[in-house]
């Protein structure tokens, strides 16, 4: 196979475009897809300040070192979750690569400063945090983006993330979900910080293969609590079908945000309130971090007050 | 030849005419994986011999982000 920019041996084959790259020109493709997202979709411009998510994953230190390689003023964000050695290696990747690109990386450690660790919030009836995991990532990089006056937070989610994603919320008819799920989310309260998706047209393979070439380390391993997730089980449905029919994904995904999404969305703002115990916003009475945390409390509570004494 | 598939650097021995035959021995999805070898991607048509080294790199991961 060889590279269709200058005919050298390709290393990175990327199907559904019928493309091919080698390791020198690779990178400039991907970038070039970064920027044209950026740019399509009106997610930031040069002069505004970009925090990332990071995670310490192929996907979002990809992001960051596109970004930084395409002029963008971006800063990162980790938050310590306290998943065991998963999360050492993940700390230690992300703050490795700040400080090797010489950039700020901020940190939220939520055992320190909040007084629970994520493996602490798994569901009763499933067993997994996951979707515990995900409340808690969106309140506190929502939290630091404007308490720090970030115009934007933009995390590493993927093709394959946004097509699994939609494929679970169709097979469950989540319409609420569906009528919102996109690329970018406008900020509709002063205290929300708009949130954007650069990579939601590259797929995972073409992540990880930038971050190869580029030699970016980051963890290979997955999150042990995420084994055995609904997310993977459909991502691997759907490349089983991307095996016989390349750029499925693609069209599964671009076709629902152009045709599908304006047939689900619902007319009319959903009104955005300040949460009553922490003043983050929320559509309830108590935002869904508040919530989540209290229940915990409660179970712990419950679980102390069971205990038999001692004596 | 020797295949290290990654993170458990789990090593086997695999008759494999090129990479593409090589994931489907080892029944992996080709958008789910990279075949490297001598720390270069190698797309499905590079044919592989018998004394090659070649890892096998997961790209998928899960949860919620």
């Amino acid at each position: 196979m060889r590279c269709i920019r200058c005919r050298a041996t390709a290393n990175v084959e990327v199907r559904r475009h019928r493309s091919a790259f080698c390791a020198a020109c690779y990178p400039g493709w991907f970038r070039t897809q970064v920027e044209r997202t950026i740019e399509a979709e009106g997610m930031f411009s040069r002069e505004q300040r970009v925090l990332v998510a990071i995670s310490g994953g192929k996907d979002s230190l990809a992001l960051w070192h596109s970004l930084l390689e395409l002029g963008y003023q971006a800063d990162g964000m980790y938050i310590r979750l306290g998943i065991g050695n998963y999360s050492q290696h993940s700390q230690g990747a992300s703050e490795r690569f700040a400080a090797k690109h010489g950039l700020k990386l901020h940190q939220v450690d939520l055992k320190e400063e909040y007084g629970f660790v994520v493996p602490q919030l798994r569901n009763q009836r499933e067993g997994k945090p996951c979707a515990a995991c995900g409340t808690v990532k969106r309140y506190h990089f929502n939290k630091v983006a404007v308490d720090l006056g970030y115009d934007v937070v933009a995390t590493g989610h993927n093709l394959d993330d946004e097509a699994a994603t939609l494929f679970g919320n169709v097979i469950h008819w989540q319409t609420d979900f569906l009528g919102r799920q996109g690329p970018v989310l406008e900020s509709t309260h002063p205290k929300l910080a708009r949130k954007v998706k650069p990579l939601y047209r590259l797929a995972e393979r073409d992540t990880a293969a930038y971050a190869v070439i580029e030699r970016i380390e980051y963890i290979l391993e997955e999150c042990p609590m995420a084994v055995g997730a609904k997310s993977l089980e459909y991502k691997d449905a759907l490349n089983a079908l991307e095996e016989r029919q390349p750029g499925l994904k693609h069209r599964f995904l671009v076709g629902f945000l152009r045709n599908g999404r304006k047939a689900i969305a619902v007319d009319g703002a959903v009104e955005i309130r300040e949460c009553r115990e922490c003043g983050q916003p929320t559509t309830g009475e108590v935002c869904s971090y508040c919530r989540m945390r209290e229940r915990k409390r409660r179970q712990v509570e419950a679980r102390q007050g069971g205990r038999p004494r001692a004596g | 030849m020797k295949v290290t598939i990654l993170p458990a650097r789990e090593s086997r021995e695999v008759d494999a005419g090129d990479v593409g035959q090589l994931l489907k021995v080892l029944k992996l999805h080709q958008d789910a994986y990279l075949v490297i070898r001598s720390d270069e991607i190698l797309t499905r048509d590079v044919r592989l011999r018998s004394t090659d080294e070649v890892e096998v790199w997961p790209v998928i991961s899960g949860g919620s982000a």
